[in-house]
């Protein structure tokens, strides 16, 4: 879903950016109000940092397909750190990525969209849904993990449907979205693979630390 | 003597690496180059407007040292900075 530089048109490089600014202030603004009320969250949030950073730049080769993707890592960070401080963490890795050839500069926003806003809060949606139903915890992270994945690149294909093909945005935009699909849909069910694994985990040493204030004071774990 | 957690790592980490591999062997036996999707993608996203290519504003650190060195130290950089807090924050208290 790394949009590199040169692709997107100058006024999409705006908006997005536009889009994503508001979203950094209020995950900024959590972090902040997180590391005065528990000691262990800037710890924590370091660590979803770097998680999401080389968890979103891993190339994984899919054999059936011949290519490779990277999963997202941010609907995992969303359960754990919550998901406005996620789109923090996310634009920082994504800042880095385009050192390693991954993404741009000016397409940063749009980057930070579709992975940090789009794939972080539809998989942290399906997670407060499924927990609000009783799902265990396992297969609501799980599930996080798989929407939040594909959805970000659903998004990442609309995002160059809307830039270079205005004139036929939804063909275009299906057909992006089919080129990313086969690689990602088993990258994809690794994601909820780990998702599952992780957050099980630190609800089962450390559950406080999990997020459980959202959006006004939505229990969710 | 490992300790429990350094075993699951060690574990994990022999998992992860021979999944790679594998993976990495079939594509390559089967004649694939396994080049990434997003690449692939947006060259061809690209190739449907006019005067749209892909560029770099800012040096990238794979072209330098290539993407296996680059991808190592970065996965190094932050593996240790995962490991360390991971520990630190989850490591069960021997008086617990």
């Amino acid at each position: 879903m790394h949009i590199s530089d040169g692709i997107l048109a100058p006024e999409w490089c705006l908006v997005w950016f536009a889009i994503a600014i508001p979203f950094i202030a209020v995950g900024v603004w959590q972090i902040k109000r997180g590391t005065k009320e528990n000691a262990s969250y800037l710890p924590m949030l370091a660590m979803m940092g770097a998680a999401v950073f080389v968890i979103a730049v891993w190339h994984i080769p899919v054999p059936v397909t011949g290519s490779c993707s990277h999963p997202i890592g941010t609907p995992m960070s969303a359960i754990i750190v919550g998901p406005f401080p996620t789109v923090v963490l996310g634009a920082i890795a994504l800042f880095f990525h385009a050192f390693f050839g991954h993404g741009g500069l000016t397409t940063l926003g749009a980057n930070i969209v579709s992975m940090g806003i789009v794939g972080t809060f539809s998989g942290y949606l399906i997670y407060v849904l499924l927990r609000k139903v009783n799902s265990p915890l396992w297969l609501a992270a799980g599930m996080a993990g798989f929407t939040g994945d594909i959805l970000c690149y659903l998004a990442a294909a609309l995002e160059l449907a809307l830039s270079l093909n205005p004139g036929s945005v939804l063909s275009h935009w299906a057909l992006y979205s089919v080129g990313y699909m086969p690689t990602q849909l088993p990258l994809a069910l690794a994601e909820f693979v780990f998702s599952a694994g992780i957050v099980q985990y630190i609800a089962d040493r450390m559950p406080d630390l999990l997020a459980k204030k959202l959006w006004g004071g939505v229990s969710s774990a | 003597m490992l300790d429990r957690f350094t075993k699951t790592a060690l574990v994990l980490m022999v998992v992860i690496t021979a999944i790679f591999l594998t993976g990495a062997y079939i594509g390559y036996i089967g004649g694939h180059g396994m080049e990434g999707t997003d690449a692939m993608v947006e060259e061809h996203a690209a190739s449907t407007a006019a005067n749209v290519e892909a560029t770099s504003l800012v040096p990238a650190i794979t072209d330098l040292v290539g993407e296996p060195l680059g991808f190592t130290i970065a996965g190094i950089v932050a593996g240790f900075i995962v490991g360390y807090l991971w520990t630190g924050l989850f490591r069960r208290r021997e008086d617990a």
